[in-house]
């Protein structure tokens, strides 16, 4: 107890350095709280974006024998149901389109049976083309490809049990979304990833009832139409039943725990309890569940990257200790004194400054992990509420306490470990070191850039792939070993960076001069001063750097991630707006109608099935006078030309067409070979229109998923007298958000308007659906502080050892004009080569965090972006930290006693 | 003879919390002629550095008037007092109080650096300076390298490059062997003469307050023309 007190009078009777050296680890505890609740936080983003994602959260198989509407009733009281729809499928082992005396046929495949309200309440099977007639079918693309159909035909299909029956096509069913609900629903097959089944034709569920499911005999088995392409897995033998009733589910979201673990669990106990009360009537397949399996990795790995993006900034934090322990070495040393004095022994000495490292280290570490997660219940309070809020807030304390408690006690204790050596040894005020430090001799730090180099160059730098699930989900796989790179590149430079500014300060070169020039005496006295103290001043120098870079390699990563997610969306939209008419409307009323204040430009824009050959093809019909004035034309987007080279084809050449390059490979067309292409007229009759191959395109705005063409709206319009219009792309005049929300207005609510925003908001998947900006705020607002925190210690441990100095400067002369100088000097100094080089090693660190997710952008970022306003606002925030600091120095200094500092020995 | 420096009544007390007052300097009244040579002698604690930092200006008093040079010193900013100090006198400290991370020559420059004297006229000057107390041919030499003689020389340099007409020296050989503060006390003196400068020096030794033209002794604070 005896020593313990001691410690405890060390801590109290110095305040000042027990509150220097507490502040740094103050920080990094606060930024360790705050990150690790920022990761809790995303879980329930990711949650909630996966989730959001599902079009269907359960399907319930009816046994045979029950009663489906019975079954839906049934579930639909169930206080987590929001919908329960039910859903007939029926196998068909061939369908058959006989059409001008050939036929043509397809192997296996699904009839499905929908109500009207089944496509609004999951946003599945919408009609992409034609309409949905009670008794009639509407294809999948696939179907209608592989058989060559289009509305107006007819289609044999031949049921288990070798019935058959006939239905007439009325559209096209746009089935993406649908693998899960398509897909087989016992575990087995789902466990071996089996492929859904593409040949899908979709009819109301009436029809089905009555005209098909007669047909099927009792027990009948279906070919399994997964068992042909199950990701390479082998074959599954179970039997599939011919009939499959369902009631599909909808859940209320609202309800379900944000932490992915917890809400997988809550997803459990939901399906146990419908299937209870169901007594054996039906078993539930749980697709959401399915959808938040990747969820969990995903965060987890998603939690390492957070760590890694913040672990300089905890780093540095815990290096303003050291700085702090510099800064307060005279307080230590008289303390260290007067125990010595009164008899204590070395190994004592050492025990109590050890206890009071750790004791410090430890009360400031909970002090900064209390503000941590103060300031990540502040900025992600709603998120946190939902994602398990006890469990993570006690989590991200104890870590943290723990962690930085053992770190900020390492790197006070080894200032700590060479006072007590100073004190017991020589008494000395400065330890110089006469040789340079191991690492130095070693070169570690050139090593460590080189090997940095070679690991880079040997994983290729992406540690984040997107793949999928045996489900179909996206998911990420995230290879640790692709944090190397940039771990040793950060740790390399840091060294490399001590080095030279050690070397310059000691130097001087041109310092002097310079410092002179600027500051007149004040200048030359900080030239000797930094000279004098090149280790103290390059650790200052380093400090600043590293803060620096930690900022804007996070503003380079965050402005790049950003200005790809808008790069995402704008193909994926095909411009800052889209609107889609409430009914059917010509270009010019369309774009008249959508023209106004908040709009730029707007161009009318086709997006129709057309079919080359017995292919079911996109044609997008443009207006190339104003589409390049509204969507981005890359020219990657192009095959051997230009995007303008492109557009003054189509422009000069109504009849010119672009097409993909699988349609130019399969048909064998070239340049200016004529292509015949049935297009539907205003009727849905398909007209032969004539055009003229001009070149190709790899990709185009709105991001057409199958093979597409590009043509002339106009000319379209001119040769099917089908002059209908698909939506109107737009280019906002200011915030395209805003613009979204006007234009709303004055269409009024029958046309869909989206913007930007919404598209980057649905977009998002997995790990790129977490709001990295607040991540990037609080790391950037972090690193300002301990930009100013390391600057001040810098100049308060000056102070400390230069007491007498400064105390005879006054007493020759020195005017508080010219200390206050010197102190800008040595701020501007350490300012200057911090900032820049902080700069210059942010760069390289941003580019670095880019290809780390690189993976995750498609197509991914070349360069990346330099937000200039965001680091002209992190310098000018920086600058005035280090004016305060170069206050607070100031000000020490205005107070200092000349008198009594004189005295001092 | 005009008076360089004069104090009437002047008192200084240290005031910490909780605590009573420690007073320095109580009620002292002198007087230093232009060109005299004055010896302040007294135990240590007597209250002697904290007189000559009220003479030179680096504290107020809290008490009576201290004049310097013909300025009433509580009337002056603390620039204008630096000012003074810097131009007119010059300063020698018991523990040299020199510039450890800039050269010998810059050192002795630094009142005309801080005045903005041109490099080339200070170094002049500086180098001049450096002659005149024998360190000639060492105006390149690190702090560190020069023997505790050589530092006191060169603090010596440094109080006389500004032409000063007053120079007050605190234990200016207390840190010394008795060779090396005989020789930066005649040196003191001599130059001190030589310039019909005013030489004020604090001490604890005799030997060395014996030298001067007039000897005033000090005790708790008080000044008296006879040992208290």
């Amino acid at each position: 107890m005896f020593l313990e007190r001691h410690a405890l009078r060390l801590i109290m009777r110095e305040p000042r350095r027990s509150l220097a050296v507490g502040a740094g680890v103050i920080l990094a505890a606060a930024l360790m709280a705050t990150v690790l609740l920022f990761g809790s936080a995303s879980g329930s983003t990711l949650t909630r974006r996966a989730l959001a994602d599902v079009p269907v959260d359960a399907q319930a198989v009816s046994s045979v024998g029950s009663d489906p509407q019975v079954a839906a009733a049934q579930i639909a009281s169930d206080p987590a149901v929001t919908a329960a729809l039910p859903v007939d499928i029926v196998h068909f082992a061939t369908a058959v389109l006989d059409k001008a005396g050939s036929a043509t046929q397809t192997s296996v495949g699904l009839l499905v049976g929908i109500d009207d309200n089944y496509a609004q309440q999951t946003g599945l099977f919408t009609t992409a083309e034609g309409t949905r007639s009670p008794g009639k079918i509407a294809m999948s693309r696939d179907l209608a490809t592989n058989l060559g159909a289009i509305p107006g035909d007819s289609v044999t299909f031949t049921l288990p049990g070798g019935r058959s029956l006939k239905l007439e096509v009325s559209g096209i069913a746009d089935i993406t979304g649908g693998d899960l609900v398509l897909g087989p629903t016992d575990a087995a097959h789902r466990a071996s990833g089996a492929n859904p089944p593409t040949n899908v034709a979709i009819i109301d569920r009436a029809s089905l009832d009555q005209q098909v499911l007669p047909l099927v005999p009792a027990g009948a088995v279906a070919q399994d139409p997964a068992t042909t392409g199950g990701s390479g897995s082998a074959p599954v033998s179970t039997p599939i039943a011919a009939v499959d009733r369902q009631v599909h589910l909808r859940y209320d979201l609202a309800q379900v725990p944000g932490d992915p673990v917890a809400a997988q669990t809550w997803l459990d106990q939901v399906r146990r309890r419908i299937e209870r009360s169901a007594a054996g009537a039906f078993s539930i397949v749980d697709d959401a569940i399915a959808a938040l399996e990747p969820v969990a990795g995903d965060l987890l790995w998603g939690q390492v990257l957070f760590l890694f993006l913040a672990l300089p900034g905890i780093a540095l934090a815990v290096a303003v200790s050291r700085l702090a322990a510099d800064a307060t070495s005279d307080a230590t040393r008289r303390h260290l004194a007067l125990l010595r004095a009164r008899g204590a022994r070395r190994s004592q000495l050492a025990r109590i400054l050890l206890e009071a490292t750790v004791g410090i280290s430890f009360v400031s570490a909970i002090v900064g992990a209390v503000l941590g997660v103060a300031v990540g219940w502040l900025r992600f309070g709603a998120e946190l509420a939902s994602a398990d809020p006890v469990g993570s807030t006690v989590r991200a304390v104890i870590v943290s306490v723990a962690v930085v408690t053992a770190l900020g006690a390492v790197a006070a204790g080894v200032v700590l470990r060479d006072q007590l050596r100073e004190e017991v040894a020589t008494g000395r005020q400065e330890l110089q070191r006469t040789t340079p430090p191991l690492w130095q001799r070693l070169f570690l730090d050139v090593a460590a850039l080189v090997a940095a180099v070679l690991v880079f160059a040997i994983t290729g730098g992406t540690a984040l792939k997107p793949i999928f699930t045996a489900e179909g989900n996206a998911t990420v796989t995230l290879a640790l070993t692709s944090f190397v790179a940039p771990f040793l590149f950060w740790t390399g430079s840091t060294l490399l960076l001590l080095r030279l500014a050690m070397r310059w300060l000691q130097r001087g070169t041109g310092l002097r001069r310079g410092l002179e020039r600027l500051f007149g005496g004040g200048g030359l006295v900080a030239a000797g001063s930094l000279s004098a103290r090149a280790p103290a001043g390059a650790r200052a120098v380093v400090v600043l750097s590293l803060a620096v870079s930690l900022a804007s390699s996070v503003l380079i990563f965050d402005a790049t991630y950003g200005a790809q997610q808008v790069v995402d969306a704008e193909l994926t939209l095909g411009g800052d707006l889209k609107v889609v008419p409430s009914t059917p409307t010509a270009a010019l009323p369309a774009v008249q109608a959508v023209s106004g204040p908040e709009v730029a430009l707007a161009t009318p824009f086709v997006d129709r099935i057309v079919y080359v050959g017995s292919e079911a093809q996109d044609l997008l019909g443009i207006d190339p006078n104003t589409l390049p004035g509204v969507a981005h034309l890359s020219d990657s987007f192009f095959d051997h030309q230009s995007a303008s080279a492109a557009i003054d084809v189509l422009t000069s050449q109504p009849d010119a067409i672009l097409v993909s390059s699988e349609t130019a490979h399969d048909y064998s067309i070239v340049m200016g070979d004529t292509l015949n292409i049935r297009v539907p007229d205003a009727n849905g009759n398909l007209t032969v229109v004539q055009f003229h191959m001009a070149g190709i395109a790899l990709e185009f705005p709105t991001a057409p998923k199958d093979a597409f063409l590009v043509a002339n709206q106009s000319y379209v319009a001119q040769q099917t007298g089908n002059d209908r219009i698909s939506f109107v792309l737009a280019r906002s005049s200011g915030d395209p958000v805003a613009a979204a929300a006007a234009l709303q207005q004055r269409v009024g609510q029958d046309w869909a308007v989206a913007s930007l925003a919404t598209v980057t908001a649905r977009l998002a998947n997995g790990i790129t659906s977490v709001d990295l900006a607040a991540l990037v705020q609080i790391e950037v607002a972090f690193a300002v502080l301990i930009a100013a925190l390391g600057t001040a210690l810098f100049l308060l441990a000056s102070l400390t050892e230069r007491r007498r100095e400064l105390a005879t400067l006054k007493a020759i002369g020195a005017e508080p004009a010219h200390m206050r100088r010197a102190m800008a000097a040595e701020t501007l100094v350490i300012g200057l080569a911090g900032t820049l080089t902080g700069l210059v090693v942010g760069g390289l660190l941003g580019f670095a965090f880019l290809q780390i997710l690189a993976g995750v952008f498609d197509p991914p970022a070349e360069f990346p972006v330099v937000p200039f306003l965001g680091l002209a606002g992190l310098i000018g925030a920086v600058t005035l930290a280090l004016v305060l600091a170069t206050a607070i120095a100031n000000g020490a200094v205005a107070r200092l006693q000349v008198v009594a500092a004189l005295r001092e020995r | 003879m005009d008076a360089v420096l004069s104090c009437s009544g002047v008192t200084r007390a240290y005031r910490r919390p909780g605590m009573e007052p420690v007073v320095a300097v109580r009620d002292v009244h002198l007087r230093v002629e232009a060109g005299e040579f004055l010896a302040i002698q007294g135990p240590s604690g007597s209250g002697k550095t904290t007189l000559l930092g009220l003479m030179a200006g680096l504290e107020l008093a809290d008490e009576g008037d201290v004049w310097m040079l013909g300025h009433d010193a509580s009337r002056m900013s603390s620039t204008e007092r630096a000012r003074l100090r810097r131009s007119r006198m010059g300063l020698v400290f018991q523990s040299f109080g020199l510039v450890a991370s800039l050269t010998a020559i810059d050192n002795v420059a630094l009142p005309l650096t801080l005045s903005d004297v041109e490099p080339a006229d200070r170094r002049s000057r500086a180098a001049n300076a450096m002659a005149e107390v024998g360190l000639d041919g060492m105006e390149d030499a690190r702090i560190d390298e020069m023997s505790g003689g050589q530092r006191q020389r060169l603090g010596v340099a440094r109080a006389l490059v500004g032409e000063p007409v007053l120079i007050l020296g605190d234990e200016p050989t207390g840190s010394l062997d008795d060779e090396s503060a005989q020789t930066v006390l005649a040196l003191l003196e001599r130059t001190a003469r030589a310039r019909h400068a005013s030489l004020v020096l604090v001490t604890h030794d005799p030997v060395s307050a014996a030298r001067a033209d007039r000897r005033l002794w000090m005790r708790d604070g008080r000044v008296a023309e006879k040992p208290i």
